[in-house]
C-alpha cells in the first residue's frame, strides 16, 4: 500500500473505532483511536507478517495489544485483514460477543493472548521470543503498550530482561497520547522522559510523530534500530478527531449521535462495517 | 527436597526439550547439573517475579513447558496476578514450584512464610495444586505435573525431609494410602505426612491403628477417596501447614458438608495469623498443635471418642 493508501485506511479504521464505541455502548475510544497510524502500518504496512487464514500460522509475527482496553482499533483492523468477517464488529461490546471490551483470546482465538490487565504483554513477548529463539525461529514480536501503562512496575522487569538476553526480534510500541485513566501521564510520571527510560535498561529507542504514517513506516522500516537491541518506538499520537484530543473525558466518554456525526465528517471516512452491499 | 527437585527436573529436561526452567534468583548451587547440561534452557530471570511468570506464560504459548521456580511466598502471593491473568486465564502448562512451603522458612520471618500458598494456588480455575511429602514422592509426581494440559503449582521443602513410607504409589490426583487401619483416618498433605508417620508407629504399639491417606494432590481434590474414607473411618483428622482459609483441610470440611456425611472432622493445622518475628518451624508446629504429638492425642481421642 501507499502512504495514502495507509492513511485512507487509518482514517476508515478510525471511524470504526468511533462507530464501534457508539454501537457497543461503551468508551476507551481514545485508547483505541491514537494508535490507529501504528497499527495500521503494522498490519497492512507489510512489517507484521500474518496469516489469515491460518492465524495460528508457526511463521507469523507475533502481535500482542498490551493496553487491551483499547481493542476496538485491533478487532478492526483483524476484521479488516480478513480474520474474521467485518460485520461481526457490530456486535462489539455485546454480551454473546466473540468481542468484548477487553480482548478474550478463548472467544478470539486468533489473538495471542488475552489482556485488559495493564503490564503484562511485554514480559509474555519475552517469553515468546526466547522461545523461538530456542526454535531456530525468525519471528518477531511487536507488543503496543499504553503510555499510562508504563507506570506499571512489570514493564520494566520485561524491559531489562528484554534486554539482558539481547532479544532483538522484539518491538515495543509505546502509544504516547499523554493521557491516562485519570491524568496526564507524564505529570504522574514525573516529567521523566520515556525514551530515556528505555535507552537505560539498554533498549534501542526512538521517539517519532506517531501520528505521521510516512514517518511511522520509515522508522518501522528501520527495525532493528541497532544490532542486538530490542526496539521501542515512543508514538506521540493523535486521536484526529479535534475535540478529542488530548482530553482525559474522552478516555470514557461514548460519543452522542451529534459526535458521532461530526467525528466522522472530521475523518472523511465511514467505518469498515455496516455498509449497504 | 530441592536436591530431589534439581534430580527430576534435570531428568525431564534430558527427556524433552520443550522443559525450560525458570529460577527467580533462587536456588544457588542447586541447579548447577540442568544449568551446565542444557544452558539455553536454564534462565535465571533475576529478582523479577512478574517477568518471570509472564516470561514463562511467553514459553508455554510457543509450546515450551517452562517451570518457574522461587521461595513458596514469592512464588505465588507476590506474582498473583501474573500468575491469574497470563498462566491460568489463558490456561497455559506452567508448572510453579515453591520452595520452602508452608512455614519451613519460619525461622526467616512473615515475609518468607507461606500458609497461603495452596491456598491462594487453589482460588484459580484448572490449577493442579500438589504438595508431595518426601523426595520420591517428587520425583514420582513431577513427570506426571509436566503431563497436564494447564498450570499447576508443586509446593516443595528443602533439604533433608526424611523419606516416608508408602503403601501406595504416587499418582497425580489420587489420595494415597500410606498406612491401612481403621476406624480413624487420618488426612495429611505435604511434609506432614512425615509427622503422620511417627504418629502412628506410637500409636500402633498401644493398639491403636488409625489409617493414614497421603492428599499430595489438594487440587483437584480427591473426592472418590474422600467417600470410601467416610464410608469406613467415624472421624478424619486433617493434618496440614497451611492457611485455614483454603488448602486441604478447608476442602475436606466442605465436601463432608456438603456430602453430609457424618463423619467427625478434626483440623490439626497452623491457625489464620501472621507469626511474628523469628521462631523456629518447630515451635509453630508445637505452639499451634500440628505436630506429631498433637496428631498422637487427636487419633487417641478419635479412637475411643
Amino acid at each position: 500500500m501507499t502512504i495514502e493508501e495507509l492513511e485512507k485506511k487509518a482514517s476508515e479504521i478510525r471511524a470504526t473505532c468511533v462507530q464501534m464505541a457508539c454501537d457497543g455502548r461503551v468508551g476507551h475510544l481514545c485508547s483505541s483511536m491514537a494508535y490507529v497510524d501504528v497499527l495500521v502500518a503494522l498490519y497492512h504496512g507489510g512489517w507484521l507478517k500474518h496469516f489469515p487464514a491460518e492465524p495460528k500460522h508457526p511463521g507469523r509475527d507475533r502481535f500482542i495489544l498490551s493496553k487491551g482496553h483499547g481493542c476496538t482499533a485491533l478487532y478492526a483492523v483483524l476484521a479488516d485483514r480478513g480474520f474474521f468477517p467485518v460485520e461481526t464488529l457490530a456486535e462489539y461490546n455485546r454480551e454473546t460477543s466473540c468481542l468484548p471490551n477487553h480482548p478474550c483470546m478463548h472467544t478470539l482465538p486468533a489473538l495471542e493472548m488475552s489482556a485488559g490487565s495493564l503490564g503484562h504483554g511485554l514480559g509474555v513477548a519475552t517469553g515468546m521470543l526466547y522461545g523461538l529463539r530456542l526454535k531456530g525461529s525468525a519471528a518477531r514480536a511487536a507488543v503496543l503498550l499504553g503510555d499510562g501503562e508504563c507506570n506499571e512496575g512489570s514493564v520494566w522487569e520485561a524491559a531489562m530482561f528484554a534486554a539482558a538476553h539481547k532479544l532483538e526480534n522484539l518491538l515495543a510500541v509505546v502509544d504516547y497520547n499523554g493521557v491516562q485513566a485519570v491524568g496526564k501521564t507524564d505529570e504522574i510520571a514525573g516529567f521523566t522522559s520515556l525514551e530515556g527510560k528505555f535507552r537505560a535498561f539498554g533498549w534501542a529507542a526512538r521517539t517519532i510523530d506517531g501520528a505521521d504514517m510516512r514517518t511511522v513506516m520509515e522508522t518501522l522500516s528501520a527495525f532493528p534500530f541497532e544490532k542486538g537491541k530490542p526496539s521501542v518506538i515512543i508514538a506521540r499520537t493523535k486521536n484526529k478527531v479535534s475535540f478529542m484530543e488530548n482530553d482525559v473525558l474522552w478516555h470514557y466518554r461514548v460519543p452522542s449521535e451529534e459526535e458521532r456525526v461530526k467525528a466522522l465528517a472530521e475523518l472523511g471516512a465511514a467505518p469498515i462495517y455496516g455498509r449497504k452491499p | 527436597m530441592r536436591r530431589a527437585f534439581s534430580t527430576a527436573l534435570c531428568a525431564a529436561a534430558d527427556r524433552d526439550p520443550g522443559v525450560v526452567f525458570l529460577t527467580g534468583d533462587l536456588g544457588y548451587q542447586v541447579f548447577t547439573d540442568l544449568e551446565k547440561k542444557h544452558p539455553t534452557r536454564y534462565v535465571n530471570v533475576g529478582i523479577a517475579e512478574a517477568q518471570m511468570v509472564n516470561m514463562a506464560a511467553g514459553l508455554a504459548k510457543e509450546g515450551f513447558r517452562p517451570i518457574a521456580y522461587s521461595i513458596a511466598s514469592f512464588m505465588t502471593a507476590r506474582p498473583f496476578e501474573q500468575i491469574r491473568v497470563c498462566a491460568a486465564y489463558p490456561g497455559l502448562p506452567v508448572l510453579f514450584v515453591g520452595a520452602g512451603g508452608g512455614y519451613a522458612y519460619a525461622s526467616s520471618g512473615v515475609t518468607h512464610h507461606a500458609g497461603d500458598d495452596l491456598a491462594l494456588m487453589s482460588l484459580l480455575p484448572g490449577m493442579t495444586v500438589a504438595a508431595p511429602c518426601d523426595p520420591a514422592e517428587l520425583i514420582a509426581l513431577l513427570p506426571q505435573l509436566l503431563e497436564l494440559p494447564g498450570p499447576a503449582y508443586m509446593r516443595i521443602g528443602k533439604f533433608g525431609e526424611p523419606a516416608v513410607a508408602g503403601a501406595e504409589p504416587a499418582v497425580l490426583g489420587r489420595a494415597r494410602l500410606m498406612t491401612a487401619g481403621e476406624k480413624v483416618a487420618v488426612l495429611t498433605c505435604g511434609e506432614q505426612a512425615y509427622a503422620a508417620q511417627e504418629a502412628l508407629k506410637e500409636l500402633a504399639a498401644a493398639g491403636v491403628r488409625p489409617q493414614h491417606y497421603h492428599f499430595h494432590t489438594v487440587k483437584p481434590l480427591d473426592t472418590a477417596a474422600l467417600a470410601r474414607i467416610a464410608a469406613a473411618a467415624k472421624t478424619m483428622i486433617v493434618v496440614e501447614e497451611s492457611s485455614p482459609n483454603g488448602g486441604l483441610g478447608a476442602g475436606v470440611a466442605a465436601w463432608l458438608a456438603a456430602a453430609g456425611a457424618g463423619t467427625k472432622y478434626v483440623r490439626l493445622g497452623p491457625p489464620d495469623e501472621f507469626f511474628f518475628g523469628g521462631p523456629a518451624r518447630e515451635t509453630v508446629t508445637e505452639r499451634h498443635g500440628y505436630g506429631k504429638k498433637a496428631i498422637i492425642e487427636a487419633c487417641r481421642k478419635a479412637w475411643v471418642g
